[in-house]
């Protein structure tokens, strides 16, 4: 078969770049494989399945009749083999090949399962699929001692999940505090002890040495030299690139795929976007895999643009480090980058007594690097705005500092205009 | 995907009152003014808004991973659905409008639902700075009606006159013909060339001289034949106040049912911007250049809108395309006027290429004509008389209409005051129409 | 005005105005566009008058001058109309600018020329000169001798006009105060006999103005590269061949009208008394009722002088104006208007070129007379008809006769 457009994917990353080709060209085939059999659906809701908060049947981004309207073709239960970048074609795994004219590459990541001895013998969770929510969600009301390898926003969540159904909870990180990359030592602390107060046992700057399969369990050994026996072990360390179908094909892989500031690779009809691809990051020329649903959005929008040929395209401005993460009815967000690193960084951090807030801002020569809040009122959407813009705010700051969200507001509201 | 109407603010006429905010506040059931979904922002004096846009291609939507929130395509609005909200937050980073929030008193975002068409905000500002603009409706009911001419339109950068063009047939619809004579408008290709046609309507060029006439005999044929079919005329300001203007006036006294739009750019542009009687005192045109003597037109405009209502016709009309709202309400009417009698519409088309101004600056310059009274958007019919469709009471200065083009570039201060004097007194006679006070001008 | 002698008239006496009026009636017309001037003026009447008295059922266009009275009727004509207007003389100069395209339009319609000789000097009496001005623009152009040619004129052309060889607009040409104003008895044929002769309206079958089949009329055509240069001489060429066909569908239609209706008029030269002439005289219009007077008497003393006729001006009837000569030693040609390139008249102008195709040289000389409402009397025949006979003997033409010249 032959379509002019085919995307690898069918997330948010696909679906982006879905909408973004068929606003400028109305009639070329476009063709989305997906590895699942269902309908597209989103990784980040995955937890929230698995608490019991959405309905699994409910979760899916797009329906049929999407597909239809916009005249694109979803091929489920497809997962891809291999590409073959010269000939301009993609075999499947079930041996259907599929010529293409350009190609987007959203295949996303999968979950890393770190090297360590015993934990591949051992019967243990990832969190990737919708699959994998299922079995989670079900082995949680049986679980009493749980395991979570990973304090990133996967563990945490099914952390708060496992807690809540009253089972005992252990967290391992290798890192100093939970959430490494999104909130500094003070923020994560509000966040530690919202998890300590509800029983969640977090072993922060602790590493995971062996895992031995007892039972139905495992015992789970600490370089510390402790032992958590565990009835669940989720394993949520991290997710990488899916990248391995391109080999030979000439597109460029670092830790992702390695892509210009218009998400093409280094082949000139294959493109890549989302958690797979690895672009220039906003605050520096490194480029880097920055594995967040907005930023794959964002890519997927910009990559359907310069593969339809869209003339309003404009140049990814770079990947911004940005989140939202709500735990026991608290609010973390975090957008931008935090000031290590940064010669001339600004920061102006402040938590309320009760610990129930805090705000931290990053800002250098007047402009926004980060702004990251527990509890505290800013639109992380303005705020991204105001750091891609580099918009002075030296002329005002003090108010910035003391209501971030209104002043923020006013901002944009008038460059809007 | 269609055009929606939406809530539009004017920062300069809010005062800060935050009544729009109780309003919202008092709709959706909050406590607080924290509660609004609209929120009115102090910077520095003034306010801003905080407030959805509801996005034609939103990222609030785009970034939901629980499918939680969906444009809906009727509507424009965009809908939360609570039932599937996983409360990620994630749509708040989408929104650099600040237009869905997080509430503390629900627990969850919320946003703008435009009150289902009716928002309460906007009937509470009782300064006009929340406007709830449904101009989409035009633009969709247009944008179901089949457009009748080619694509392809060769018209000058900027100009205004194939929007005009397209936007007017596709309103009075295929039972038309329709008469370009000559000028910019057969001139963009709108009747052919060699053999092929520019419309899916029958379609002439007449004379110059005689549109009103050539369609009159066509309308009084199908009147008499039982038939229903609008006689529209697309012309421009020479071809109608000039050497057609006898026609014109004829057929306007006999009340044949035609529907006339003339396109007023002030000159005869197609032809390389020479002057007509539309054109202005004081402005450059190829035919009054300025040099050592010459300082551009020495007579004023002859005002043939006004000339048309002396006919008392059937309805007659001024219209500028910084106005569609207005212009639309006024082809209704005329297409209306014209199954009765002469119908008569003058369009300000400001010419990119002969004002001598940048060619996106059409509209700005259209509504500089507006807004500093140059040129007056009225309506008149034989029983209601003259009414002002847009007064302006508070006319900015005109200076800002005239320094927007080039055409004026060399005025003396003697003939701005002379033009402000014109305008002065074109305000005040056609506001006298309009009111019952007027005597006719000493001409 | 009109003696009308039944309630149906068959038979009445009227002028010019009044017959061409009756033939429009009688023509079925839809539309009538008007505007008065002398001496169209009570042509226009009468057919207001008709209207209001339901004797003409057509949509009648009082408009603000000439020019939108042509304007109107092409309108009309485009969508399907059969149209009549009249116009003469500083009216025609006015119409000029939609007259010249309604040729080109191929628009089959009928107009009176009530003939005016044109400004200046000033003048409001009969002479060709209007007329004869637009006389290269691609009308049909008739010259009727009496009233009843007249009625009889107008409605045979449309028939010519509407003929799908032809497709051309058509003048009925009758001078101004003579037959305008002069009245004699007519014969008003049959109504129904009329409808059937010319059958329905044929006018906008290949140009029209109708949301039904929408076309572009008249797109801009020509310029250099591309299409444009063939297609323009496509359409002069198209219309030069309707000219040409004209002459054909005249004759046949005038055979027509007397196989119907009895009377017989020349369609495109009428040849009196030429059987064995020896010398002829050319005339137009009206005057050929004194000349043939002329004629007559100069017969009866012996000289075998004959008279052609010319009732079809435009197309020219080259080869039936040779043929009618063909046998003559001279010829006088009288006009009642003037080229003023050519120091003549203008019939003359074309007798000259038609007989440059005659197989011997067959000399010409120009008369012109009754300009500007001026007699042409039996007198001044004469006096053409002896200048005539001496070209025959010797056979050089001399300078143009201005036969008003000393009345």
């Amino acid at each position: 078969m032959h379509t002019d457009y085919l995307i690898l994917g069918a997330s948010h990353a696909a679906l982006s770049a879905l909408n973004a080709i068929r606003m400028h060209d109305a009639d070329g085939g476009i063709t989305l494989v997906t590895r699942d059999d269902c309908l597209p659906y989103s990784p980040t809701v995955l937890p929230y399945v698995v608490s019991g908060r959405s309905q699994p049947q409910r979760v899916f981004l797009k329906n049929e009749d999407y597909f239809a309207r916009s005249r694109a073709e979803l091929l489920r239960g497809a997962a891809v083999a291999a590409v073959d970048g010269a000939g301009s074609r993609a075999h499947l795994a079930d041996g259907r090949t599929i010529a293409y004219r350009k190609l987007l590459v959203a295949t996303g990541a999968a979950p890393v399962v770190p090297p360590i001895p015993g934990l591949r013998d051992s019967r243990f969770h990832v969190l990737r699929t919708l699959d994998d929510a299922l079995a989670l969600k079900s082995a949680l009301g049986r679980a009493r001692q749980a395991v979570v390898l990973g304090a990133g926003l996967v563990g945490m969540h099914a952390a708060e999940n496992l807690a809540k159904t009253g089972a005992a909870v252990t967290v391992v990180e290798m890192q100093p505090h939970v959430l490494p990359g999104y909130f500094d030592a003070q923020a994560a602390a509000i966040i530690e002890s919202a998890f300590r107060k509800r029983g969640v046992m977090l072993l922060t700057g602790h590493k995971v040495v062996r895992v031995e399969p007892a039972g139905s369990g495992c015992t789970v050994c600490l370089e510390a030299g402790e032992t958590i026996a565990a009835d669940l072990l989720l394993v949520g360390v991290g997710v990488a690139p899916v990248t391995d179908f391109l080999a030979g094909t000439g597109v460029e892989v670092d830790r992702g795929v390695l892509v210009d500031d218009t998400m093409r690779t280094s082949v000139d009809n294959i493109w890549a976007a989302g958690d797979v691809a690895q672009a220039r990051s906003f605050y520096s020329d490194a480029r880097t895999v920055n594995g967040i649903l907005p930023n794959a959005v964002e890519q997927g929008r910009v990559a359907g643009m310069a593969m339809a040929g869209d003339p309003g395209l404009r140049p990814y401005p770079g990947g911004v480090p940005l989140n939202t993460y709500t735990f026991f009815g608290q609010r973390a967000v975090s957008v931008g980058i935090q000031e290590q690193g940064v010669d001339g960084a600004e920061v102006y951090a402040e938590t309320d007594p009760d610990g129930c807030r805090h705000l931290k801002v990053v800002l250098k020569d007047d402009r926004l690097l980060g702004i990251f809040g527990i509890n505290a009122a800013f639109d992380p959407g303005v705020m991204w705005e105001l750091v891609l813009r580099r918009v002075d705010l030296g002329p005002v700051k003090t108010d910035f500092l003391v209501r971030p969200q209104e002043t923020a507001r006013a901002l944009m509201s008038r460059l809007w205009r | 995907m269609g055009a929606y109407s939406t809530i539009a603010f004017k920062p300069e006429l809010c005062d800060g009152c935050n009544a729009c905010m109780q309003a919202c506040g008092d709709a959706k059931g909050g406590e607080t003014l924290a509660d609004s979904r609209i929120q009115i922002v102090p910077d520095r004096g003034r306010f801003e808004l905080a407030l959805c846009r509801q996005c034609g291609d939103p990222k609030c939507v785009a970034n939901c991973p629980a499918a939680a929130l969906s444009k809906n395509e009727e509507t424009g609005t965009i809908e939360w659905d609570g039932d599937k909200c996983v409360n990620c937050l994630l749509c708040t980073v989408g929104c650099a409008y600040g237009g869905i929030a997080y509430n503390a008193a629900r627990g969850h975002v919320v946003k703008c639902d435009t009150c289902g068409g009716d928002p309460a905000c906007v009937k509470a500002c009782g300064r006009g700075a929340l406007k709830y603009v449904t101009t989409a409706r035009i633009y969709n009911e247009v944008g179901a009606l089949e457009d009748l001419f080619v694509p392809g339109l060769a018209g000058c950068q900027g100009c205004n006159t194939e929007l005009i063009m397209r936007h007017t047939l596709r309103r009075v619809g295929p039972d038309t013909v329709l008469a370009t004579p000559p000028g910019c408008i057969p001139g963009m290709g709108s009747v052919g060339y060699n053999g092929l046609t520019g419309t899916k309507v029958p379609v002439f060029h007449p004379l110059l001289t005689n549109t009103a006439s050539m369609l009159a005999g066509v309308k009084r044929y199908y009147k008499r034949r039982g038939r229903e079919v609008t006689a529209l005329a697309l012309a421009g300001d020479g071809g109608a106040s000039d050497v057609g203007f006898q026609s014109l006036s004829g057929a306007a006294e006999r009340g044949e049912q035609i529907l006339f739009v003339c396109v007023d750019n002030e000159g005869y542009m197609n032809t390389g911007m020479q002057r007509s009687s539309c054109t202005p005192y004081g402005a450059w045109t190829s035919t009054t250049p300025v040099g050592e003597r010459g300082k551009g037109k020495s007579q004023d405009a002859k005002n043939l809108p006004v000339i048309m209502m002396m006919h008392n016709c059937e309805y007659v009309a001024t219209a500028s395309t910084a106005f569609m709202e207005d212009f639309y309400e006024k082809l209704e009417k005329a297409l209306d006027a014209s199954r009765r009698g002469f119908a008569y519409l003058h369009l300000y088309s400001p010419c990119t290429t002969g004002w001598r101004f940048p060619s996106r600056k059409n509209i700005e310059v259209a509504r500089k004509a507006v807004e500093t009274n140059f040129v007056l958007l009225w309506e008149f019919n034989p029983r209601d008389g003259l009414r002002l469709t847009h007064p302006v009471d508070k006319p900015r200065p005109l200076r800002e209409y005239l320094e927007a083009q080039g055409k004026y570039r060399h005025l003396s201060p003697e003939q701005v005051a002379h033009i402000q004097a014109g305008v002065d007194h074109q305000v005040a006679f056609i506001r006298g129409l309009a009111d019952g006070s007027a005597r006719l001008p000493a001409m | 005005m009109s003696a009308v002698t039944e309630a149906k008239p068959k038979i009445v006496v009227c002028d010019g105005n009044e017959a061409a009026a009756w033939g429009v009636t009688l023509a079925s017309v839809d539309m009538v566009a008007v505007y008065p001037i002398t001496p169209q003026s009570s042509l226009v009447e009468y057919l207001a008058k008709f209207v209001a008295e339901g004797k003409l059922d057509a949509e009648i266009v009082d408009v603000e001058g000439e020019h939108s009275v042509l304007s109107v009727l092409q309108g009309g004509a485009l969508a399907g109309a059969r149209v009549y207007t009249a116009t003469c003389g500083p009216g025609l100069a006015f119409m000029f600018e939609p007259y010249i395209r309604t040729p080109g339009l191929r628009l089959p319609m009928v107009m009176g020329i009530v003939t005016r000789d044109t400004l200046t000097p000033q003048s409001v009496w009969g002479g060709h000169q209007d007329a004869m001005s637009v006389r290269e623009v691609g009308w049909i152009q008739m010259y009727c001798e009496t009233v009843q040619e007249v009625l009889d004129t107008t409605i045979m052309a449309y028939r010519i006009a509407e003929h799908r060889d032809v497709m051309l607009p058509v003048n009925v040409c009758h001078d101004g105060n003579y037959l305008s104003y002069g009245a004699a008895r007519v014969e008003l044929p049959d109504g129904a006999a009329t409808r059937e002769f010319l059958g329905p309206p044929s006018v906008n079958w290949h140009a029209a103005l109708d949301p039904e089949r929408p076309m572009a009329v008249d797109p801009l055509t020509g310029g250099a590269g591309g299409p444009g240069p063939r297609m323009f001489v496509k359409y002069r060429k198209g219309h030069c061949r309707g000219m040409q066909n004209a002459l054909r569908v005249i004759e046949e239609v005038h055979e027509d009208w007397a196989a119907r209706f009895g009377r017989r008029h020349a369609g495109l030269v009428e040849r009196y008394r030429m059987d064995d002439a020896e010398y002829a005289i050319m005339t137009l219009g009206s005057m050929t009722g004194a000349a043939k007077d002329a004629v007559d008497e100069a017969r009866s003393q012996g000289r075998k002088v004959g008279l052609v006729k010319v009732k079809t001006y435009r197309p020219f009837p080259v080869r039936a104006v040779v043929e009618a000569l063909a046998g003559v030693q001279a010829v006088g040609v009288v006009d009642r208007s003037v080229s003023f390139g050519w120091n003549g008249g203008p019939l003359y102008q074309d007798a000259l070129a038609a007989l440059s195709g005659a197989l011997r040289r067959i000399p010409a000389m120009s008369f012109i007379g009754g300009l500007a409402g001026a007699d042409l009397t039996v007198d001044h025949f004469h006096r053409v008809i002896e200048r005539t006979a001496r070209l025959a003997q010797d056979g050089q033409p001399g300078e143009t006769v201005w036969l008003n010249e000393n009345d």
